[in-house]
Order: C-alpha cells, then structure tokens, then sequence
C-alpha cells in the first residue's frame, strides 16, 4: 500500500482539475473547494510518505519494445524528492488556502483552480519523475499550467503579452533541455537517472561531448528558473495573481530547474567546465538582478528581481558543486519569498490592487499581522542571523569563499544589495505617512488570508536551525567555520540596511534615480530589436527561398514529378484481366529470377 | 480452460446453426442473424482468453499442423474482431445487399451474407494457427471461396460480378503457384511442416535452385494476399467493385493473415540472403506504387485500395527487419483505422448511392460526428502523432533504422509525405467544400455510433498507451517459439 | 526407365501450358479450365515427388499423396463456387469473353 501513496498524491490535482473543468465549472466556490481537498490529499500523503521514510514506489512501463526501445513510467522516494514533495504539497497547500480569499470575487475562480490543479499535477511529476522523459512532459506541462496562470486576466493585453513572453523564453530553454535529453541518452544508451548514474564512465571518456551535454541540460533550468539571459519573463509574469507568483514564480516552478539540476548532479558534477559555466551565471544573475531590484517602485516586481537574485544564489551553490547547499537555499527560500509574495498579496488586497509602494506608506499601523509577517519574511530573506535565510545564504557564501574569491565578492555585493533593495521595501511600504487616500483607508486583511501568513513565518524563522532542517534534508558539510564569512556577511547587511534607512526615511518620492537599472539594463528592448532585426532578415531570406528555390524548383517540380509518375502507374491498371495475368507472370518471372539466379 | 481447436469449432458450429436458421425463417428480419453472429464471436473472444496453455514439447500428431502460440492466438482474436466489426458494417449495408441480389423474397441473400463472414473468420484463425504446409493452403483456400461468394454477393451491380470475376481468376492463379510451389519444396526437402523444413535446412545438404524456386512461387501467393507488388494489380478493381463491407474485410482480415502465415514461411528460409534482398526490394516498390498511384484517384473505395498497397509496404518493412511486435501493432492500428473508415464509407455510400470523394464535400456541416469519425480515420491512416498510425509507422521505422536499412527508412519517409496528400484530400473535402443544396444530415444507426466511437478512442488510446499489444506477443509460455520475432 | 526427371518435365509443361491457357485464350470457362490444369500440373508432380523420395525403408513419403487429395477437394470445390460466378456474370452480361469485362479500371 505504501508504493501507492505517492501515486496518489501525485494523481489527486489532476483529478480534480477534470472535475472542475468537466463538472463543476460554473459551481466557482465547489470549484474552489474541491482543488484545495485536493492538495490538502496530496499534503497528507507527502506527510505520510516523509514520516514512513518510504524509499520505493510502483513503476509501470509505458512503451516496452526491449531491446528496441523502453520508457519506463516510475516515481523516485529518496531523501530529496521526499522533502521536495513535502515542501511542494506544503506550501502549495497554504497557497490554496489563501487564494480562496484572494480569488473570492473573480470571474474565472474555476479556471483559476483548475489551472492550479493542473501545475500542482505538473509539479509533482517533476518532483517524483525518475527519467528524463517524465522529467521533460511535466516539465512542459508546468510551462503550460504557468502560461494559463499568468494570463488568468487575459483581458488584460499586458497579462496575456507576459503569458506569451513566459512561454516563449521558457520554450528556448526547453530547446536545449531536448538537446541535452538526447545527447545524454545517445550517450549512456538510458533514459533512467538510476541507470545513468550507473552508467556515468560512458561519458566521461568523452569530456568535451559530456560538458556540451551538461550545458544543454542546464539551459532547461536558465529557462525554466530564469537565469541570465532568459530571466526577462520573471518579472512580467508578476502580471498573473498574486498567489501565483507566490506558488509558482516564486516557491516551486522556477525552483524545479534548481531540483532538476541537483536530481542529475552526477552529471553536473562530472565537467568542470560546465560547473564553471553554471556558477557564472549564476552569480551574474544574482548581481544584475539585485542591481534592478534597487530601482523598481512596483512591489511585485521588487519581490520578483529578488527572486531572480536568489535563484542566482542556488545556481551559482550548483555550479560550486554544492547540490546540498542548493537544496537548503530553495527550501529556506520557498518559505520566506512565499511569505513575502503573500504578504505583498495581502497588501495589494486591502488597497483595492495598488501596487506602487510610493503609494503606500503608513500600512505597519493599519495591517499589523502583515507587516509583522512581512517584516519575518523581509529578515530571513536579507539574512538576519537566527533567521532561516542567514544559515543556507551563510552555507553558500561560505562555499564560494572556500572555491573561487570572486564569486564570493560578488555574492557579498549581492548580500549587501538585498538587505539595500528589501529595507527600502519595508520603509517605504509600512512606515511613514499614508501617501494615497487607498492606504489611508487599508485594513487588515482576512483570516483566510493572514493564516497561511502566519503558517508559513514558522519555517521562515526558524527553519534554518540545524536541528530543525537536518530532518528535512541533507545538510552541506561544516568543514571548519571560517569566521570572515559570517563577519562579511553581517557586515554587508549593516551596511544595506543602513544606507536604506538613511536614504528612505521620511521620503515621498524616490531619491535616486538610476536609469540603467530601473530599465532593467534595457534587456527587453534589447531582445525586442534583436528579434525585430534577425527576423526581419531571416524572413526576406526565407521569402526569397521559398518564392524561387522551393516553390519554383523544388516542390513544383517535385509535385509534377510525382503527380506524373502517379499518373502513369495509375495507367498499368487497364482494366483488362488477361493484361493482368500478364502483369502477374512478369511479376513471377522477375521474382524467380531475383529469388534462383541472384 | 478450453483447447484451443475449440475456438474454431465454436465458431464454425454457431456459423453453421445460423445459416439453417437462415434457410427456414421465412420473411423475418434477417439483422437478428446479425446480431446472433456478432454475440457469438464476443463470446469465443471472451473465451480466447481463457485458453489451456500449449506445452512446448507436444509437436506431434494434431500440433504437428496446428500452435496455439502467442502470434496465433493474437491473430485469433484480430480475426474475431474484424468480423464482428465487418459484420456491424454489414447491417448497415443492408439496403444496398437488398438492391443488389436479385430475389423475389426482399430479405434474400442477407442471412448468406450475415453468415459468410464468420466462416471466413473460421479460415482467418486456422491459417493463423497453420505452420503445416498443407493446413495453410486448406485454410487459405477457405478463406479465399468465402471471398469469392462475398466479392460477388450483389449480382444485380455489373461492377461486382466483373470484381468477383477478376478476383476469381487472379486468385485461383496464385493458388496454382501456391501449389507448385508447396511441391517444390516438399520435393527437395520431404517435409511439409515448416519447423521440419528448418531443420532438414539446417541440418541437410539440399539442392538450392529447386528450393529456392520454390519459395519463390509461395511468395508470389502470399504476396498476392497481402497485396504487394508485383502482385497487387487486382487490389484496386475488386476493392472498388466488391459490396463496401467485404472490401473492409478484405483489406484487414486478408492482409493480416497474410502476413501471419508469411512472418511464419519465412521463418525456416531466413538463413538465405536471397530471400532477404528480394523483400527489401518487393517492399520498396510495393512503397512506391501504393502511395504514387493513389494521388489522382477520385474514388474513395479506390483510394483506400491503393492505401491498402502502400500499408502492405510498411507492413513488409517490418518483415523485412522481422520484428513480430512491430508488425502486429501496425496491424492492429491498421485494423481500427481502415475499419473506421470503411464504416464511415458504408454509412454515407448508403445514402449517397456513389464513393466518389465529392460526395463527401461539406459533410462537416451535415453530420459532424460522421465527418469527425472519418477526419480521425485518416489522420491516423496519415500517420499524425497522437494516433495508432502514428506509433505503428514508428515502430516500423525504428525497427529498420536499428537493422540499418537506409533505403527503406528514406522511401518510407517520402511516402508517408505522399500520403499525407491524398488523405487531406478527404479531410478538405469534408471540412472545406460547401455541401449540394439539397443535402440532409445522413442516418446513423445506434450500432454504428458506437461502433464508431469505440474505434475512436482505440486509436487514440493505442496512440498513447501501445503497450497491451506489444505485451501480447510476450507471454512466458511460449517465449522460445517467438523469440525471433521480438 | 522414367525417372523423377522426366515426370517433373512434363509436370512443369503442364503448367505452363496452364498458365498461357490463362493469358491467352479469351473464354472464361477456358480459362477456369486452364487453371485447373496448372493445379493437376502439381498434383502430377507431388504424386511423383512422393512416388521418388522414400525413406530407409524403401516405402514412398505418402505425405505427398495425401496432399494430392486435398488439392482435389479444394479445386473442386473452387469449381464450383466459380462457375457459379462465371453463370451469373454470363446471366448480367451475355457474355463470356474475358475483354468485355474492363469497365472498371485506372
């Protein structure tokens, strides 16, 4: 019964979203409700799987035409796709909890749940997929679910721009997560982690053929978590509701290339040039992002580039060949940058959708178990010590200290403009005085809505202490504290906290202004008129092709050519019986003669 | 558990009990005959599955001529499912059978034409279990007078009787090479059980040149069943002259019987190149002629034919690689979608009165589940992914690709692109051409909706999720015996 | 002494004698007879076959011969089922002459 659970788990949001969307699309409130039973379903058996240490699970052959060709359909119960499924259903579950009070007005609340239904479905095969072919069908499913999530409000022609920007540069990402798919099994022969693993000495004789392999697996995950140069549609994708950018941009969907990574770590691990490649871009993500963040006035879009800057983080801990440390980040991070989406989301809630934090002000007063919530969340995330961020930021800088200074200088810069960009945050939003009539007249928000706050402050507290997350997942190891980082670490966020406070307190407008970084380094508009360019080109190239080479040649002359031969061989067929038996003899002759004498 | 002999004497019984009911009802509707046939067949296929095991050892006496292995009772139980479906088609082709048998009595002719195919099916399932000589030519020849009664059933259309005379000659002319070549080869090595024929191969100096001229005349017949060139020239006129419902039968249940008794005979020759080369290049040109020769064809009934040709060529693809899994799931997809098709072709060709393609423009505006069920039915004939077709190609191809055969793969793939055309064909006319005037949504009984809808989902179902089929073939009974063909 | 050689010889005349009886001559019901002539053809040459190759025992494979006996039933009963058809086109048509049934073709 035990290899059952996490088929259960994985199956109940699939079916309640066929419920929704066959059933009960215009019952919104059941709809509602049937999607969060759902979750809570899968929540229990991820509970049950994480208490039990199940470590097998039931696997079902989907195509077998051994030794042709074998895909196997099975789920993975080790340590890290267990924790990853508690920490999935978990959150996904508290963020379901408070879209029934965020969603309670809107229209398409059905659409909305069976869209999450769908993602938590799509999630759950990422997590618990042990091929690559698995890996990759949800892992397009999740870009889908994420694309119907994003343009919820597809009314909006910005939320259904972002949907398509999401899904286009994902679908790039993708392109390369194929190529590598298929390079690795070409090469190992499998498509099974297990037996890849296995079958490692395969590849490594071949360094350059297993770096490209690495790298073209990696672009699945810069596409699907954002790195630099895909990271333009995080951002955009804040258009989407706010318990989406919670869940999916923010705790699990652009976690899951981070999962994916660490899941095929054997291989990672193997090539040095790609471990290189990986922390670089992991690091300049992080530092470009937070240099962006310093200068958006949107909250969301605040919380999104911090978002970036975090995925950074773990990339760069999978670059420095630290999986463990990696997976310590993502899950202190689901936890505190959820919290802090969701606090956002209450915010937004209360003041009638305002979003510009130069609009808000004063809300520490009126939405207290927010802001206490937020101010948690704002903590663990800048690296407070005692808080759950400072213990995996701390382990990651350490690692880069230990391997390669440059990195760490950059990661301490970034430390220093995260706790900059968040005090900012936190002074201009919640202190002050109210600066529009919407956030004079802010409330707190409902029970619905503060309780998963509250639930999620507990593991973004205290789920960085030792005890506490060494159940959870595998600690990296504390070879000998080096005292500088803490020491640097601590003093990059006095030094961000105070500049921002000196800056933005008892401000009405924005002090500095920083073109460069509040255009976002001008990448969409670089992007837009590289596209604009290539296209235009590559399309008067194709235009001329197709005009005069393949329809003119090619496939006129191929067309008659086949039409003709259609024609004649449609003629043998004279209708005559004995020129038929004639045919046949021919036929018999040609076959003895090809048969006897050759 | 039931031997497995029984399974044709049940069903040959319940043929026989029927045509007597047959002879004495009188005026009463003869579709209960139908109905009687097709219950019958569901219960021996619900009974094929109940089936003693075979023992390995027991090759002698009764077993001499006749297996019970995996690929036979694979093929049993296609066999029974395409005459049931052929016999659902029958009912609705009803009208056209009354118009066209000439009889005082309006319900002449129906009980025989109810009737004939399951005696068909009782040849279809011996030659599947045949691996003598003698019992693969009784069975063939079986199945062949049931089809030259069926061909010619509706004497009234000038059409058919030339069909059936054309199907006559030609038949009996490959049966005589069947023969001759049966005598052959019994001649060099004095067998005529075809595992005994391996061994004295194997084991034996025999005299090459008669031997191989006799493969060479069972090949011409069993080309000719299965419709590959240079054998294939009576496929177009007899399907397009023969009652809609015996085409289906034929383009299905004949081919894949051919192919089962073929994938059988080749078995002791394999260790000759010859044979080898010359199926290469049989399918090849089979490819060609099929997919080629379709394009100009305006006749629904006449295109499917020359489909049917260009299938046989996919099929012999995977002969030539000798992969038994692949040739049977391609069979099967082969199956739901050309049966699919054909019932589609009964429904509307009734109400119409012609298979000519025009006749099917607008269809999507008068009967929308008709012109989906057909729209289905030919993509999955095209071989777009999602669909049966679709993975049955891809098997074929990846079978061959692994055994290196470059020049099949790449004439494969340009057929396939050929196909495309003349299938869209019908889709456009469907969904693009604007309905006659006068037109009315055409009568679709409840049988045939299901029927219909059953096929549908298969096709989709088998285009996700093939492995009950490949799983078929693999039972650890008889694992030695079909081992080769894994 | 006749020996197997000579039996096949004229089996193998027969049959080709059968078989352009099928491509040349223009009456059905001649044609039906030709090929039924190129089934005796390898009915004389099994039954000779079989009369030839005998075993340790000196004793013929009568496995042939048995065959000979099918071949029979089976082509009689393909008589009859074609004449059967060949009547009935004779009745639609008014004709037996096997170039006047081409209508379908192409």
């Amino acid at each position: 019964m035990t290899s059952l659970l996490p088929w259960i788990a994985l199956l109940l949001p699939l079916a309640s979203m066929f419920v929704i969307l066959l059933a009960t699309r215009s019952l919104r409130t059941l709809s509602a409700f049937i999607s969060v039973a759902a979750v809570l379903g899968s929540f229990v058996c991820s509970c049950l799987i994480f208490f039990q240490q199940t470590s097998a699970a039931a696997a079902i052959c989907w195509i077998d035409l051994a030794p042709l060709f074998s895909v196997p359909l099975g789920l993975t119960l080790d340590p890290l796709s267990r924790s990853m499924l508690f920490m999935v259903t978990g959150v996904g579950a508290v963020i379901h909890i408070y879209s029934l009070g965020y969603m309670s007005a809107d229209a398409g609340k059905s659409r909305y749940f069976a869209g999450l239904s769908l993602f938590m479905f799509a999630m759950l095969g990422i997590v618990l997929a042990n091929n690559f072919v698995m890996m990759f069908i949800f892992w397009e499913l999740v870009g889908v679910s994420s694309y119907l999530l994003i343009g919820h409000w597809f009314e909006r022609p910005a939320a259904a721009e972002a949907a398509k920007k999401a899904f286009i540069t994902n679908r790039i990402g993708d392109f390369g997560f194929m190529l590598g798919i298929l390079m690795v099994w070409t090469g190992t022969g499998s498509l099974v982690f297990t037996e890849i693993a296995a079958g490692m000495a395969k590849l490594t004789a071949h360094p350059s053929y297993l770096t490209a392999a690495a790298l073209l697996v990696f672009c699945g995950a810069v596409g699907k978590s954002a790195q630099f140069p895909l990271h333009v549609w995080l951002p955009d994708a804040m258009e989407g509701p706010t318990p989406v950018s919670a869940l999916i941009h923010a705790a699990t969907m652009v976690a899951a290339g981070v999962y994916m990574l660490v899941r095929v770590g054997f291989l990672i691990d193997a090539s040095s040039g790609a471990l290189h490649v990986i922390a670089w871009i992991g690091t300049i993500t992080a530092v470009l992002a937070a240099l962006m963040a310093t200068q958006q006035n949107d909250i969301k879009r605040i919380l999104a580039y911090s978002t970036l800057s975090q995925l950074g983080y773990m990339v760069m801990a999978v670059g420095l060949a630290s999986g463990q440390a990696a997976m310590f980040h993502l899950f202190t991070h689901a936890a505190f940058k959820a919290l802090l989406f969701l606090g956002a989301g209450s915010i937004i809630y209360m003041l009638h959708h305002e979003q510009d934090i130069w609009r808000m002000g004063g809300l520490a007063k009126r939405l207290p178990i927010t802001f206490l919530t937020f101010l948690v969340g704002t903590l663990a995330l800048i690296g407070f010590p005692g808080f759950s961020g400072f213990f995996s930021k701390d382990a990651i800088l350490a690692l880069a200290y230990e391997r390669s200074l440059p990195i760490f200088a950059f990661a301490a810069f970034t430390a220093l403009l995260t706790a900059f960009y968040m005090t900012r945050l936190v002074v201009v939003a919640f202190f002050g005085d109210a600066r529009s009539p919407h956030a004079a007249r802010g409330a707190e928000s409902p029970i619905v809505m503060t309780l998963p706050l509250i639930l999620l402050s507990v593991p973004a507290a205290i789920g960085g202490f030792g005890f506490f997350a060494r159940n959870f997942l595998s600690l990296p190891n504390e070879t000998k504290p080096v005292v500088a980082v803490p020491v640097i670490a601590l003093l990059a966020l006095l030094i961000g906290v105070v500049s921002a406070l000196l800056l933005y307190r008892n401000r009405t407008t924005e002090p500095v202004e920083i073109e460069l970084f509040r255009n976002r380094f001008y990448f969409d508009e670089l992007y837009t008129a590289l596209i604009k360019s290539t296209q235009g080109l590559l399309a008067a190239i194709a235009a001329f092709i197709d005009r005069w080479i393949l329809d003119g040649a090619i496939v006129r002359g191929l067309s008659g050519g086949t039409w003709g031969s259609g024609f004649l061989l449609r003629l043998l067929q004279v209708g005559n019986l004995q020129a038929y038996g004639f045919l046949f003899g021919l036929g018999i002759i040609g076959l003895i003669y090809f048969t006897v004498f050759h | 558990m039931i031997p497995a002999p029984f399974l044709e004497i049940a069903v040959l019984t319940w043929g026989l009990i029927l045509l007597m009911v047959d002879a004495f009802a009188g005026k009463t509707d003869r579709r209960g005959v139908a109905i009687a046939g097709i219950l019958g067949l569901l219960v021996v296929l619900a009974a094929s599955f109940f089936l003693t095991p075979p023992t390995p050892a027991a090759a002698s006496g009764f077993w001499s001529f006749y297996t019970a292995d995996p690929l036979a009772i694979f093929f049993k139980r296609f066999a029974l499912v395409t005459t049931i479906l052929v016999l659902v088609m029958a009912i609705d082709y009803a009208p056209a059978i009354r118009m066209g048998v000439p009889a005082a009595n309006p319900h002449a002719g129906l009980g025989e034409f109810f009737t004939l195919p399951i005696f068909t099916c009782v040849g279809l399932m011996w030659m599947a279990s045949a691996i003598d000589f003698v019992m693969i030519f009784v069975s063939l020849e079986l199945v062949t007078m049931s089809f030259y009664v069926l061909v010619s059933f509706t004497r009234r259309n000038p059409a058919t009787l030339e069909a059936g005379v054309k199907y006559l000659i030609l038949s009996a002319l490959s049966t005589g090479f069947l023969v001759y070549g049966i005598t052959w080869i019994f001649g060099v090595t004095g067998e005529t059980n075809l595992t005994q024929i391996g061994t004295v191969l194997a084991t034996q100096e025999i005299d090459k040149i008669p031997l191989l001229f006799g493969i060479a005349l069972v090949l011409v017949a069993l080309g000719f069943k299965i419709a590959a060139v240079p054998f294939q020239i009576w496929v177009p006129d007899v399907y397009q002259g023969a009652p809609t419902p015996v085409t289906a039968f034929l383009s299905v249940g004949s081919k894949a019987a051919g192919f089962v008794v073929l994938l059988r005979v080749l078995t002791p020759f394999l260790m000759l190149p010859q044979v080898g080369r010359l199926l290469v290049g049989v399918a090849a040109l089979t490819l060609i002629y099929g997919n080629f020769a379709a394009l100009p064809q305006s006749n629904l009934k006449r295109l499917l034919a020359y489909s049917s040709i260009a299938h046989a060529g996919y099929l012999l693809i995977g002969v030539v690689t000798f992969s038994g899994a692949a040739v049977a799931y391609y069979l099967v997809a082969y199956l739901l979608m050309t049966l699919l098709c054909f019932a589609v072709l009964v429904v509307v060709g009734n109400s119409g009165g012609s298979d000519q393609i025009e006749d099917f423009a607008g269809l999507a505006k008068r009967s929308p589940f008709l012109a989906f069920a057909m729209l289905i039915g030919m993509i999955s004939l095209a071989g777009v992914p999602f669909t049966a077709g679709f993975l049955g190609k891809f098997f074929i191809f990846d079978a061959a690709i692994r055994q290196h055969q470059t020049m099949l793969v790449v004439i494969g793939v340009i057929t396939v692109g050929c196909g495309f055309y003349y299938y869209l064909k019908v889709v456009r006319a469907m969904y693009w051409l604007t309905p006659p005037a006068d037109s009315q949504p055409v009568p679709l009984s409840a049988l045939s909706r299901l029927t219909m809808t059953l096929l549908i989902a298969a096709i989709f179902v088998l285009g996700v999720y093939p492995q009950p089929i490949l799983n078929a073939l693999d039972q650890p009974a008889a694992r030695a015996t079909i081992s080769m063909f894994r | 002494m006749v020996t197997l050689g000579d039996y096949l010889f004229v089996s193998g005349l027969l049959f080709t004698l059968g078989f352009a009886g099928v491509l040349l001559r223009r009456n059905l019901i001649i044609i039906f007879m030709s090929l039924e002539l190129m089934l005796n053809a390898a009915n004389l040459s099994l039954v000779a076959f079989s009369r030839f190759r005998t075993n340790s025992l000196g004793q013929p494979n009568y496995d042939g011969q048995v065959f000979v006996f099918f071949i029979i039933t089976v082509a009689a009963a393909e008589v009859a089922v074609g004449l059967a058809i060949i009547v009935a086109l004779y009745r639609a048509r008014r004709t037996t002459h096997v170039e006047d049934i081409n209508s379908l073709k192409f």
